[in-house]
């Protein structure tokens, strides 16, 4: 045993000289470093100026008269009455609209309230209702593809989703603003010029950035929802988020540290988005968001949901001149 | 042109040549020729041989510990996300049975992290455990931060959530994953040098033959012998040696089974199997949690589930419950989409992560203890085997070794009477 180990001693010896230069390298190892790790919220993505920006159209926010009363048996709301819920596409992560109240994992706010009062007045009760879960740029496809009957997402009318979707009466105007920290520095739009700044893909909120013609454009990250704009933000990614007055309230409540600032730069229409082609369903949802503007229940909604946006100045009229 | 070499290496050259020319001179240079050649091949059989006990025991001791912990690692992981969304999912503040499941879900991780660090030798394997090292606290840490704002009822607890799973999914999991295969193939690696036959040394054991049989012939016509002794025993020492290998190659190879039926193999398709399984339970969770439009998940989920159960029967062997178990997985699966399908959200989500044995958590749990003991049966095969045949070589280093010497001696004892009869 003793013998074998001088053995092999000898022999390693002796391997080690015929080898030379195939065991370690003595030169200092070359370690490729590792990166810090900065996580951004899934997806997101660079946004750039679209190429067809939002032109004007005559009539933007004009919808159909609201209708009433008993439903044609081969309408659309027969179709759904058949089916035995209203599928609507809401939000499950924007505050004060559309959220996932995390103690309860019920989905609450204004916008999925809104869409309870429809199934209310179709159904007699207003948890006949399926709740789907869109993303900002999900919410046309979602119509065109019929995977819900309604959107109730911040969904506001614009001249390109008129070639693609119809929509109600609007039940809400928004000011485009600005969410900055505190001590950013920011205050106004001119501020964002060479910062980062976060919006939704598939919001128009970046058109109306590029629309400034600051002097450093500023860039513009995409993400899915609006609280991942505020995880960016909060990270330190961007400087700041530009959307709906009300959605940045509903971000800025979670977090002391950010305000609201500028002047509005334009104004946003929520409507009720439907499937083109479907005018009774229009008419049908324009009667009643008619009935919640005057019985009171829109004010009721208000004060529940959005009464951290100070007191409302009442419901936007409806305008029903589209032919 | 030719080459002018220095007075004293010209002068030694002619001696040589002069001295080849004679019977002696021939007898001095055979013997010289069969003991470096001798010498040479011993201490290369000793070398290639010493290298298969070696590479057996650093197999055992790491390769294989680092091929296990790898795909421990991976569900380790996924066991931490998946307990994170049941948290999510379940609402309100977690229960203390899913923040023990997650915080058991860190500690396995970390355990399967220390084995691959220890098994980290090459430049590959050092980048994916430190990017898992890097990745794995900033994952901690947004997980930390959507539970404090979910317990303060902020919706972007959510967000904070959806990024930690993003990091999870798209950096974490890939590394695993990428260990995981890496380490298969060292340890196929591994067997294929344990088994494999020792080539540098067989040739040179041949060219020891042939050598004794060049010699012999030389010295049948230089000194009316047929046979010296010392070469025909050196020759004899070769072919023992030779024998010895070629036996302990075939005795090695015999050992491994590498084939479908194999422990290597079936490990390999179980492991995967844990893999897959982990990816459909995180796409049965997360399509609660986006809460959308379920067709590309519910996609994914029947591509994954597809591969998971041509694993499981590649794996699992004759009369294994895995197949069984499955079936009763993904008839849960069927039932949660049943219940979202229909709009029946909490039903859905009851069904996925409830606690009723019918609920798809217990019967996954079920599934994936089942593959795991399948795995650990393979891996005790597995490492067997190894052993078995590292075990072939022992002794074959020191011996051909000890017989390499005693040719290159009983050669110059052969010749030197030989020698003697030209005083």
């Amino acid at each position: 045993m003793k013998c074998a180990r001088l053995m092999r001693s000898v022999a390693v010896l002796a391997a080690t000289g015929l080898l030379a230069g195939c065991g370690a390298s003595a030169a200092v190892p070359n370690t490729p470093p590792i990166s810090p790790v900065r996580p951004l919220p899934p997806d997101s993505q660079p946004v750039t100026p679209s190429a067809n920006a939002n032109g004007q159209c005559p009539d933007m926010t004009a919808s159909l008269p609201p209708t009433s009363g008993a439903i044609a048996p081969d309408s659309t709301m027969a179709r759904i009455l058949a089916k035995g819920r209203l599928t609507v596409g809401v939000d499950q992560n924007t505050d004060l609209f559309g959220f996932r109240n995390p103690s309860t994992g019920q989905l609450e706010g204004f916008d999925i309230d809104l869409a309870r009062e429809i199934a209310r007045t179709l159904f007699g009760d207003p948890n006949r209702i399926e709740l789907r879960s869109v993303s900002t740029a999900q919410r046309v496809p979602a119509l065109t593809n019929h995977e819900v009957d309604l959107v109730a997402r911040t969904f506001s009318v614009t001249c390109n989703r008129l070639n693609d979707v119809d929509f109600s009466s609007v039940y809400f105007t928004a000011p485009q603003r600005i969410l900055a920290a505190r001590n950013s520095g920011i205050n106004s739009a001119a501020d964002l010029s060479g910062k980062r700044v976060c919006v939704t893909v598939g919001a128009d909120s970046a058109d109306r950035l590029f629309a400034l013609h600051l002097p450093k454009p500023p860039t513009v990250l995409g993400v899915t929802n609006w609280t991942d704009c505020l995880v960016a933000l909060q990270q330190g990614q961007v400087d700041a988020v530009s959307t709906d007055e009300p959605i940045l309230a509903g971000l800025a409540a979670q977090d002391n540290n950010l305000h609201v600032v500028g002047n509005p730069l334009g104004y946003e229409y929520y409507a009720v988005g439907v499937p083109k082609g479907e005018a009774d369903m229009v008419g049908y949802v324009n009667g009643v968001l008619d009935r919640i503007r005057t019985d009171g229940t829109w004010q009721r909604l208000y004060d529940a949901d959005l009464s951290v946006l100070g007191p409302s100045s009442g419901p936007p009229q409806p305008d029903y001149s589209r032919r | 042109m030719g080459l002018r070499l220095p007075a004293p290496v010209h002068k030694g050259a002619n001696w040589l040549r002069r001295l080849a020319a004679t019977t002696p001179g021939v007898i001095v240079v055979i013997a010289a020729a069969v003991v470096v050649l001798c010498l040479v091949t011993g201490l290369v059989c000793a070398n290639e041989l010493g290298d298969k006990t070696t590479r057996r025991d650093t197999t055992l001791d790491r390769s294989e510990p680092l091929d296990n912990a790898a795909q421990n690692l991976y569900v380790a992981l996924s066991q931490a996300d998946a307990s994170a969304a049941t948290a999510f999912l379940s609402g309100g503040i977690e229960s203390p049975q899913i923040r023990a499941q997650y915080q058991q879900a860190l500690a396995d991780a970390a355990d399967a992290l220390a084995t691959a660090t220890a098994g980290a030798s090459d430049p590959q394997t050092r980048r994916i455990v430190g990017e898992i090292d890097a990745d794995l606290p900033v994952y901690t840490g947004l997980v930390e931060s959507a539970r404090a704002n979910n317990r303060q009822g902020f919706p972007v607890g959510s967000a904070y959530l959806r990024e930690a799973s993003g990091l999870m999914q798209k950096s974490l999991l890939p590394s695993a994953a990428q260990l995981t295969t890496d380490r298969f193939a060292a340890v196929r690696a591994d067997q294929r040098a344990i088994t494999g036959a020792p080539w540098p040394a067989i040739v040179l054991l041949v060219l020891v033959l042939l050598g004794a049989v060049v010699a012999t012939r030389i010295l049948q016509r230089r000194t009316n012998r047929l046979f010296n002794l010392g070469v025909l025993a050196a020759g004899g020492a070769a072919a023992l040696s030779l024998v010895w290998i070629v036996a302990a190659t075939l005795v090695a190879t015999g050992a491994v089974d590498t084939g479908a039926g194999g422990p290597t193999t079936r490990s390999e398709n179980l492991a995967q199997a844990r893999i897959l399984g982990q990816q459909a339970r995180t796409d049965e969770t997360l399509e609660l949690i986006t809460r959308g439009d379920t067709t590309t998940t519910e996609a994914d989920f029947a591509t994954t589930t597809g591969q998971l159960k041509a694993r499981l029967i590649a794996g699992g062997g004759p009369g294994s419950p895995l197949l069984q178990q499955l079936s009763q997985w993904m008839a849960g699966h069927g039932k949660q989409v049943g219940y979202y399908n229909a709009a029946n959200y909490p039903a859905a989500v009851e069904q996925a992560i409830g606690t009723a044995p019918a609920d798809s958590a217990g019967t996954f749990t079920d599934l994936d203890t089942s593959v795991r003991d399948h795995l650990n049966q393979t891996r005790v095969q597995l490492r067997g085997q190894i052993s078995s045949a590292g075990d072939a070589w022992i002794g074959s280093a020191e011996g051909t070794l000890v017989l390499m010497v005693i040719a290159a001696a009983v050669a110059v004892v052969g010749l030197w009477p030989r020698l003697k009869e030209f005083q």
